[in-house]
């Protein structure tokens, strides 16, 4: 796919692919494109060129009428967490699986919402509300209402960025755990300790050009990402 | 029971009532707290539409009993009274009304005689303080003809004027261009209403137009946080079109309220000359009028806010 913003391309003739229960790393310098490809694999922008495929959906193509149909597929995560300030964690996560489905009763998405918040280690914070919880915490609720409706596919955009070393460890086993059940999970990140020691596949985006893809096991130490 | 399938029923009603639930939590309730969280930036759209409304509604009923007014005009610049001198014997007045029913134009002549156009003036506005001014009946009989089109009444006019059994000081009530200027009155009226009316609609539906995208810009984050999580369009936009709702049913009732007790006030204060100025206006009337006043502000409201949302919230 190929992204352009003007005269600039951001992203530039990037192959790729993500195998269910694969945990990928997308690294790169900033302003190398890895924002951008998260965006186009969320539908958030179009490709300028080439096609962007999530779980059958043709997401390059799809009306913007439609665009909920691929999302509900794509569990998102952000540096910035993006909680309703308003409600609590539990109303949080619920509230991502009885938009996707009406269908869904309160005491179901209740119950699940609960079920995802003890996954992350919150299941006793259900009823706080995001300015009552801590960074990593808040963190936690966002990953849980990414995955409460079990999408195939897990994007995080710098998700350890406002984290501390610790929490963001406790993060990674996370992620870990959710590829571990079959979801594939896509992390564009700057740490480079994380990355080197999980020894995860990892996608490198330089200048909007993939330049690197290296499966899981052969990262090395990397310290080119360092210099980067 | 062993080997016995039962067959449970499928919970229809169950989910009727679920998606239901969260329709009106998602749609309704969530756009009614958010308006009444943002009556501080509602409250220039809701103030403008209502003024829109009221004076939509006043034009309407002032316009409907102008056009009232107009047919009562009409049929009246149609009817032309032959006035005729207090000494014209019978034989005179009977060949003329013999002369009138012949011709093809007219439609009717009636005969009224000077006691019958006293009773009658005496239930017209003015005119019983003019009766009373003098001992002797002041109105002359007349010979009432029904033109059967309004542009023959010149005609009809020019052939009775000089007749012998016709009033010479005061022959006809024919007024030239009359009814013409009723009519040019009337048009003046209406292009002013319609225009007065479209520039407050304008300043209205864009007052409430900004206000939603207002709305809109103070909730940039929740509006992002609900298309991240995967809500459908309507899910996202659905609520502030509802706002734009309130707002304008809000408006509407008020404006039909106001609207609705200014002509029942009207009704009730003056009956006699209200029915004189303002013909056909009734209770049943102010009522329709009300209505349709409370439909045009939903309709308002609702509409201006799809534009807005249309225009400002991206998916």
């Amino acid at each position: 796919m190929t992204r352009a913003y003007g005269p600039r391309l951001a992203l530039d003739d990037v192959h790729l692919a993500l195998e269910p229960g694969e945990l990928t790393f997308l690294v790169g310098p900033s302003g190398a494109g890895k924002t951008t490809l998260l965006k186009l694999i969320n539908r958030e922008i179009r490709p300028t060129k080439g096609e962007v495929w999530v779980d059958g959906i043709a997401a390059h193509k799809i009306k913007a009428s439609r665009v909920s149909e691929l999302r509900r597929r794509v569990g998102v995560v952000f540096q910035d967490y993006k909680l309703l300030p308003r409600l609590t964690a539990k109303e949080n996560v619920a509230l991502a699986l009885q938009v996707v489905d009406l269908r869904v009763s309160d005491e179901e998405a209740s119950e699940r919402a609960i079920d995802a918040l003890e996954a992350v280690g919150l299941g006793d914070r259900g009823e706080s509300f995001p300015d009552q919880l801590s960074g990593g915490q808040q963190q936690r609720v966002a990953v849980a209402r990414a995955v409460v409706a079990q999408p195939p596919l897990l994007i995080a955009d710098e998700p350890t960025g406002n984290l501390d070393v610790d929490t963001s460890w406790e993060m990674m086993d996370l992620f870990a755990d959710i590829a571990a059940f079959g979801t594939a999970v896509l992390i564009a990140t700057h740490n480079v300790e994380i990355v080197t020691r999980l020894q995860r596949r990892v996608l490198t985006l330089v200048e909007g050009r993939l330049v690197r893809d290296q499966p899981a096991g052969r990262t090395g130490r990397m310290e080119w990402l360092a210099l980067s | 029971m062993a080997g016995v399938v039962v067959k449970g029923r499928f919970p229809r009603r169950r989910i009727i009532r679920v998606v239901s639930t969260n329709v009106f939590r998602y749609l309704f309730r969530g756009a009614a707290r958010n308006w009444l969280r943002n009556i501080g930036g509602t409250a220039p759209a809701l103030s403008s539409m209502t003024l829109l409304l009221l004076l939509s509604g006043l034009v309407g009923l002032v316009g409907f009993a102008l056009h009232n007014l107009e047919q009562v005009q009409a049929g009246q610049a149609s009817m032309l009274h032959v006035y005729l001198r207090d000494a014209a014997p019978y034989v005179d007045i009977d060949a003329l009304q013999a002369r009138l029913q012949k011709d093809p134009r007219i439609a009717s002549v009636a005969y009224t005689s000077k006691a019958d156009a006293l009773a009658r003036a005496q239930g017209t506005p003015g005119l019983p303080q003019l009766a009373a001014a003098t001992d002797s009946n002041p109105f002359p009989a007349s010979l009432d003809v029904r033109v059967k089109n309004i542009e023959d009444v010149a005609a009809i006019d020019g052939l009775v004027r000089n007749d012998i059994a016709v009033d010479a000081a005061q022959p006809t009530s024919y007024d030239r261009g009359a009814y013409q200027r009723i009519q040019a009155v009337l048009f003046g009226f209406a292009v002013a209403g319609f225009t007065f009316l479209a520039l407050l609609g304008f300043v209205a539906v864009t007052v409430t137009m900004n206000s939603i995208r207002a709305a809109i810009h103070s909730r940039r984050d929740e509006v992002t946080i609900m298309q991240l999580v995967g809500a459908p369009r309507w899910m996202v936009r659905g609520p502030f079109v509802v706002e734009g709702a309130i707002t304008g049913a809000l408006s509407g009732a008020t404006a039909a309220l106001i609207t609705f007790g200014l002509a029942m006030l009207g009704i009730a204060e003056g009956s006699s000359t209200f029915t004189q100025f303002a013909p056909g206006v009734t209770v049943t009337v102010a009522a329709i009028a009300g209505v349709i006043v409370f439909a045009a502000g939903l309709c308002l409201g609702s509409g201006s806010s799809l534009v807005s949302v249309r225009r400002h919230l991206e998916s």
